[in-house]
């Protein structure tokens, strides 16, 4: 009993021990350089499966050319992105370099260097102009344009000659050919429409911006005007009269645009790496991409970057973060990465390395007209969330009016 | 005194893991819940109780509120009756009752995530198991099925038929082993009394497993106020907050508004109501007690 009791002390102290230590990391600054060499640490998105191998080939490189810096790669999911960065600059542990999407919120406490200042003159310059004009807090940038997408209408061409409906160009062609195609029945929709949690701020702007709405600039968000209320209507329409796949207001992209791909949609907006999904999970699909219909037919796209961020933390690891850049933003490290997720380049000499790829093309078409969410405004977080949280209730009893209205208030709270 | 001193040792150990894993991340969540903190997690000074009247004054607090006195009242009284009812089976002999014991324990060894995402994917339209056998049947017209999870009071029902499967097992097997306690003279001398099958339970069995059950729906009570994961992925994609509980709408505070000083004080509320509701229930039905 005595040897037990004893055994049973040394567990807990080990426990004590181990846990007690674990506490203190909490507001520690944590992976500190050892020896003269400088660590970054790089906390990233997974976009795809091959997200963390392509980092790893990078960091190898980048490494190899430069043997007195190390980097240190943290993989998450998209889910978890956000509340791992909140966490970890909550605690002291801010990454030196991280990949994410709005960026003006930490602009905002301060958080960042400028784009400037971790950057050679020739890799600033080789930024899109417009890319770069909406990476600004103010006039200067504070986030570097890494990935850019586009949005563009796939249609089922199978679909819709069986139905003899017309590529759309306009809202009310969109809708009529939908009409058409969901009639065909057999559990097809004419227009697949996810307004559920996943992205419903993407498709929101598909429509809202394409009735001439806009959700704002940096100094204001503005949902709830007449313009947007126009789009949200039509949406309204669009699925009171049968034209979409059902539950609208709760359907997730991803899953749906798998139907998509299985053939049971006429026509959904996607984006550059579905084009490899359709390549890969049903290439015998029969499909052809558009520009997205707007309500008077001019040409318009959702345009998105994501960027990377330099966190200023000590405020001595500028050099080694600089070199790190100019390392990935050369033409040969990084127009491979873009190639390999599928996205389009924010680069002057991406884009012109990538100006003959065939998949691409439908989409650096439409590149000039696209639009940006307005996420230099730091409260683009708050009304992203919103939209995700509130946008479905359009498929509902609530009156679009109702839904924008409370869309605004959650932002204004925010 | 002096026998505490001597015993510092042997608890000192413990107290402290209690203080650093138990303690600490309590208080920090009170202190969170009075600062006013950005999206980006920087702390911009305290606030008071500003916090608290953010959280109760939004428009579906209540809802939620009674959403969540739903949820765990449903989910403990099935899970309760069906444990019960399990448990009577297994206590008898039958040929292959040892591989029957086993299977009772799959849910309870299987993650909730994985669990819960097995009944998510049966129920989604198009490609569903649950949805393409109720198609075939004839009771649902649509040939994509229905979105079960895509409408807030099926989601939820269907939230909660997920709970009680994976409760099952701990409780059952709770109430199982209080059954083997229950002396088997008590039941042979209300037999030779002349009491049939169902008055020897209920009169003679059920009283005898007071112990058992009283613990087993403690605990259920905390856990089943807890739960996130499987509201999480069966409702996670409704819009609007027709289908939150308390738990859900702090994870939604957090993750999609990253507002962790909300998310902090509605934590702080859920904290004191199972406190509350716990205190409660040891002084009614005084589970700790021998009978």
């Amino acid at each position: 009993m005595a040897q037990y009791k004893r055994s049973g002390g040394i567990i807990a102290i080990t426990l004590a021990a181990t846990t007690g230590l674990t506490a203190c990391g909490f507001g520690g600054s944590g992976g500190e350089a050892s020896g003269d060499g400088t660590t970054l640490d790089l906390l990233v998105p997974s976009y795809s499966d091959a997200t963390q191998g392509l980092w790893e080939d990078v960091i190898a490189g980048f490494e190899e050319a430069n043997p007195d810096v190390k980097v240190n790669l943290q993989v998450e999911s998209w889910d978890n992105l956000e509340s791992v960065i909140a966490t970890k600059i909550q605690g002291g542990d801010a990454p030196d370099i991280y990949n994410g999407g709005p960026f003006a919120g930490f602009a905002d406490d301060e958080l960042l260097y400028p784009v400037e200042d971790v950057t050679s003159d020739e890799t600033y310059a080789d930024f899109q102009p417009t890319f770069l004009g909406n990476a600004q807090v103010g006039d200067t940038a504070y986030g570097l344009p890494w990935i850019a997408s586009a949005r563009a209408l796939f249609v089922n061409d199978a679909l819709l000659e069986e139905a003899g409906a017309e590529v759309p160009a306009t809202w009310d062609e969109l809708l009529e050919s939908a009409k058409q195609v969901s009639e065909l029945g057999g559990g097809v929709a004419g227009y697949g429409m996810p307004l559920g949690s996943e992205e419903a701020q993407a498709e929101a702007a598909v429509w809202l911006w394409g009735g001439g709405g806009s959700f704002g600039d940096a100094e204001a968000i503005t949902v709830d005007t007449p313009e947007n209320l126009e789009g949200a209507e039509y949406i309204k329409k669009v699925i009171d009269e049968g034209a979409t796949q059902a539950d609208a207001g709760a359907t997730d992209r991803s899953p749906l645009f798998d139907i998509f791909v299985q053939g049971k949609i006429g026509m959904q907006v996607g984006l550059p790496p579905s084009v490899g999904q359709i390549e890969s999970d049903n290439p015998d699909l029969e499909y052809s991409i558009h520009p997205i219909p707007t309500k008077d037919g001019s040409p318009f796209t959702l345009g998105v970057a994501d960027h990377l961020m330099a966190f200023q933390n000590d405020g001595d690891k500028q050099e080694a973060i600089t070199s790190f850049f100019d390392y990935l933003y050369s033409a040969d490290v990084y127009v491979p990465w873009v190639q390999a997720e599928g996205f389009l380049p924010t680069t002057v000499s991406g884009s012109e390395a990538l100006a003959d790829e065939e998949a691409l093309a439908p989409f650096l078409e439409v590149l000039p007209d696209a639009q940006f969410y307005p996420s230099t405004n730091p409260d683009w977080a708050a009304a992203d969330s919103a939209f995700k949280a509130l946008f479905g209730q359009l498929d509902s009893d609530k009156s679009a009016k109702d839904v924008l209205a409370e869309i605004q208030e959650q932002v204004d709270a925010g | 005194m002096k026998d505490l001193l001597k015993a510092v040792p042997w608890i000192g150990p413990a107290v402290a893991l209690i203080a650093t894993v138990v303690l600490f991340p309590v208080g920090l969540m009170f202190w969170n819940s009075t600062r006013d903190i950005s999206q980006s997690g920087v702390d911009d000074g305290g606030v008071g109780l500003a916090n608290f009247a953010t959280v109760v004054g939004f428009q579906y607090f209540w809802p939620i509120l009674g959403r969540t006195v739903v949820w765990v009242v449903v989910v403990v009284a099935c899970t309760l009756i069906g444990s019960l009812a399990l448990a009577a089976l297994l206590n008898k002999a039958f040929p292959g009752r040892r591989l029957v014991r086993m299977a009772v324990i799959v849910p309870w060894a299987s993650s909730v995530v994985m669990t819960t995402l097995v009944v998510h994917y049966g129920l989604e339209p198009y490609f569903g198991i649950i949805n393409s056998f109720l198609v075939d049947v004839g009771l649902i017209d649509t040939p994509e099925g229905y979105g079960w999870t895509r409408h807030p009071g099926t989601a939820f029902a269907w939230a909660m038929v997920v709970a009680v499967f994976v409760s099952l097992p701990f409780t059952t097997y709770t109430i199982l082993a209080g059954l083997q306690t229950v002396p088997g003279e008590t039941v042979e001398a209300a037999r030779i009394d002349g009491a049939g099958g169902v008055r020897t339970y209920f009169s003679v069995v059920l009283p005898q497993l007071r112990g058992a059950v009283s613990v087993a729906v403690l605990i259920n009570i905390i856990n089943v106020f807890n739960s996130l994961p499987i509201l999480k992925v069966m409702t996670g994609s409704i819009p609007g907050y027709d289908a939150d509980t308390v738990m859900t709408m702090i994870f939604k505070y957090m993750q999609n508004q990253r507002q962790i000083d909300l998310a902090s004080a509605l934590s702080v509320i859920a904290f004191l109501v199972v406190i509350g509701i716990v205190a409660i229930y040891v002084r009614v039905v005084r589970p700790l007690e021998e009978v």
